[in-house]
């Protein structure tokens, strides 16, 4: 193991236009660290991602590496210099193969020379190989991978790279098992790389990181020695107030309270027949694996996967949900919060208050036009439960912060009215603060007698938040669990298949 | 995917399956068109526009549109008929002419897209505007004379039973198989799906981009080149109704319109199914005003075809 310090980064600043997004960054990282950097979405980690990936120019401030003077203009450079990251984003391109995008930009030997098939199958194999991802077939085309390959595939090619520092921007976030990444981060880190390790997960950054630096409205605050602070110290410095992190008991809902949404043996896909009932006033969330289907039954009482099987009902009536459309129009109406809103849920060229007043655009308009004036005063109240801020309504929904979109695309899943809240992993890649009020208007929309039906890759956030939750295994049902037996431990092992509680109890 | 369905989800193979049912309609409708001089004649008319459309595919493909291959081809085409030379290697130098004035305006739309960020379809309006300006200024109206060596020997036929513009098209197909496995290949699907993970992928997107319109340029003033050789006559509004028809054919080849996927092939395949679609019309008897709504019904039809195979395959890979 190596020492001394690898990368240092000292009053780093950009700007964009008028924003600062970074003002006086300094880090230090070691040979052979991992060092984790934390903040909220927003706070800067983003910028300082991609300025040493090449990928954004710094305006002022120095970056050292292995004491030169390091000055990345493109990821290339900074390939070449030994620094590679792993996109939260993924950078993979969905229309080539898996091998292809491996050896970019140099998938040919020479730059006149065509690529040949065979070449590209044993180099890919060799780097799939070197970091024990050979189960990976170099030859599938990445649009077909589920989100967790393509999270995988991502890290192999920043792994492959990054000889000197290797960046993991949530590299977890899609990933259902992480041994496979601390294996190769500990490799990584014997090896004498120094490793920037980003994630919202502070439990794994206390398994993997020895230091941390706090981000926060684009200063850093302080590095800390990970063992020197508890989970509440580091959102203090995260958010420079103390979070609450406990909610209130809520009462009980009743047994024979009215059925909001119901499947009966819906079928389809990786789906094997899923039998639930979500009443009035409740909270039911599903926990799985990844692709284990919760993501086509979650598509399907949105009304994105008409062609699912069996019955669903809402409101008590059986229904067929051909389009989200109708499904926001079936009282007592379901909206949809998508996972990838950078893909399914927002329109990134609209302002932020177009984006939430889309679906009632009909009730605001004045003879087919809409103001700004009419659209802020429409959804002045859907913004205030998310805790919006009303300056951002002007801006462009793809220039906010992840946290802040996510804000954005649940206001608009309240402004169409729906009694009825689908969401799918709402919380991924969110920070701290919006991930308390996304929890706060869970709860608020319970409350008032709302329904809602919540996965997430996040069991605490189940176990935190749900009445009850089923665990998806295979396609089924596989327990379920009512609050008092809630419990990560619980959801894990039903979720790895173990202990069948429910349905094959009763089958058997 | 089962190799079967994607086949048929590749366009290549769908709009050649359309050009060969389209083709046994006109045999049966006219039986001389298995001559080999009519072959020869259907070829050498459609060659402008597969060439044509081979150059926009490589805009296409990027997620842009190249309005400049109207003007080039007014250009070259006013170009090789104002100063005809004779001969093997006169036609050589014409040849380099209209390379050149394609891989000027090309250059100079990559430099406005790639470099200075302007929208492709702005650029490309603008010198597809310069250009047909040029021409008239070359050649005020249809004249001029094209080098014989030229409209003789390239629209003839090679020991005469293979058409020359057959081989020429045959060989732009086999250099497009080789680019499109080159690396500013495999970047130019790259850059026409996702520009940001592209560059972050280690791509030199301008670069790409300013090569793909580079290529085009130079497809363009071989179009006109080809098209002089055939009308042997000098046109200062020859490129006109290409415009539209080299979109049409990328379309019916099955290239994207939103970039990434398709290719040079099916843009080739559906260019001579276009100008095939022209000779089925005239020899039913069917009126040639109505060329143009067949034109884009099947344009249509073929896209939606095209899409509706891509769904299935889709749907039978979630179930899979």
């Amino acid at each position: 193991m190596s020492s001394g310090s690898v990368l240092s980064i000292e009053g780093l600043t950009k700007r964009y236009g008028a924003t600062t997004a970074l003002s006086s960054v300094s880090l230090e990282a070691s040979g052979g660290e991992v060092h984790a950097i934390l903040g909220e979405n927003g706070a800067g980690k983003s910028t300082l991602v991609k300025i040493l990936s090449g990928a954004v120019l710094r305006n002022s401030g120095t970056i050292r590496l292995a004491g030169a003077g390091y000055d990345a203009r493109s990821v290339l450079e900074a390939r070449a210099a030994g620094v590679a990251t792993a996109f939260q984003e993924l950078s993979l391109l969905p229309n080539l193969t898996i091998g292809q995008n491996l050896l970019l930009p140099r998938v040919s030997s020479g730059a006149f020379l065509p690529a040949g098939r065979r070449r590209i199958l044993a180099e890919a194999t060799a780097i799939l190989g070197r970091f024990d991802a050979g189960d990976i077939d170099p030859r599938r085309t990445v649009g077909e991978l589920t989100l967790a390959e393509k999270q995988r595939v991502e890290i192999v090619r920043a792994l492959a790279h990054g000889t000197r520092v290797l960046i993991l921007d949530e590299p977890t976030a899609a990933l259902p098992d992480t041994d496979w990444l601390f294996r190769q981060v500990r490799r990584a880190t014997e090896a004498g790389i120094a490793v920037l390790y980003i994630s919202h997960r502070l439990g794994e950054v206390r398994e993997l990181c020895q230091r941390a630096t706090v981000l926060r409205n684009g200063r850093s605050i302080g590095t800390v020695p990970l063992v020197d602070v508890n989970d509440d110290q580091i959102f203090q410095m995260m958010v420079g107030r103390s979070p609450q992190s406990q909610f209130p008991a809520r009462p009980q809902v009743p047994a024979d309270a009215l059925p909001v949404l119901e499947g009966r043996q819906i079928a389809g896909g990786r789906l094997r027949g899923i039998d639930f009932v979500l009443r009035k006033g409740e909270i039911l969330g599903f926990a799985g694996l990844e692709g284990q289907g919760q993501s086509e039954l979650f598509r399907a009482l949105a009304g994105l996967n008409p062609r699912v099987g069996g019955t669903i009902l809402v409101g008590g009536k059986e229904v067929e949900l051909s389009s989200p459309r109708k499904a926001m129009a079936t009282p007592p109406g379901i909206a949809f919060v998508p996972e990838e809103r950078k893909v399914e849920g927002i329109f990134g060229g609209l302002r932020t208050a177009e984006n939430i007043s889309l679906p009632v655009l009909e009730r605001i308009s004045a003879a087919g036009f809409v103001t700004s004036r009419r659209d802020a005063e429409a959804i002045a109240e859907s913004a205030e439960a998310v805790a919006l801020a009303r300056r951002y309504f002007g801006f462009r929904m793809d220039e906010l912060s992840g946290g802040n979109q996510q804000k954005a695309v649940l206001a608009r899943a309240l402004m169409t009215g729906a009694q009825c809240l689908v969401m799918f992993d709402p919380t991924r890649g969110v920070d701290v603060g919006t991930k308390q009020a996304i929890y706060a208007l869970i709860r608020r929309f319970a409350d008032s007698g709302g329904a809602i039906a919540i996965y997430s890759s996040e069991l605490s956030e189940l176990v935190h938040l749900c009445d009850r939750c089923a665990v998806v295994y295979r396609g089924r049902i596989h327990a379920e669990f009512a609050r008092e037996a809630l419990s990560e431990e619980n959801l894990l092992s039903a979720a790895h298949g173990h202990g069948a509680e429910t349905r094959e109890r009763r089958a058997g | 995917m089962t190799p079967i369905r994607s086949l048929f989800s590749s366009g290549a193979v769908l709009i050649a399956i359309v050009y060969l049912v389209l083709f046994a309609i006109y045999a049966i409708a006219q039986p001389s068109a298995l001559s080999a001089f009519s072959i020869q004649a259907l070829l050498n008319n459609s060659l402008p526009l597969m060439l044509a459309a081979a150059g926009q595919t490589f805009v296409v493909l990027q997620g842009g549109f190249d309005l400049s291959v109207a003007g080039v081809i007014s250009l070259a085409n006013v170009v090789v008929a104002v100063y005809p030379m004779e001969g093997p290697g006169g036609a050589l130098v014409n040849l380099l002419m209209v390379c050149a004035i394609g891989l000027a305006v090309g250059a100079t739309n990559g430099l406005l897209v790639a470099y200075l960020r302007i929208q492709s379809i702005a650029a490309t309006l603008g010198t597809m505007i310069v250009c047909q300006g040029i021409a008239l200024l070359i050649l005020k109206a249809p004249g001029g004379h094209v080098a014989d060596w030229m409209s003789y020997e390239l629209t003839d036929s090679l020991f005469r039973v293979f058409p020359v513009t057959a081989l020429i098209a045959i060989v732009v197909c086999l250099l497009w198989l080789v680019f499109r496995r080159m690396n500013v290949g495999i970047a130019l699907y790259a850059v026409g799906r996702d520009e940001t993970s592209a560059a972050l992928s280690g791509i030199d997107v301008r670069r790409v981009r300013f090569t793909g319109f580079c290529i085009a340029g130079v497809l363009y003033g071989a179009a006109a080149y080809m098209l002089a050789a055939q009308t042997a006559t000098g046109n200062p509004t020859a490129g006109e109704p290409f415009l539209l028809l080299t979109f049409a054919a990328v379309a019916l080849g099955g290239t994207s319109f939103s970039g990434g996927s398709g290719g040079v092939i099916g843009s080739v395949i559906g260019a001579a199914t276009l100008m095939l679609m022209q000779k089925v019309l005239f020899s039913t008897g069917i009126s040639s005003f109505y060329t143009g709504v067949f034109q884009g019904i099947v344009m249509v039809l073929a896209v939606l075809f095209a899409a509706a195979v891509l769904h299935l395959s889709q749907r039978g890979r979630a179930s899979a």
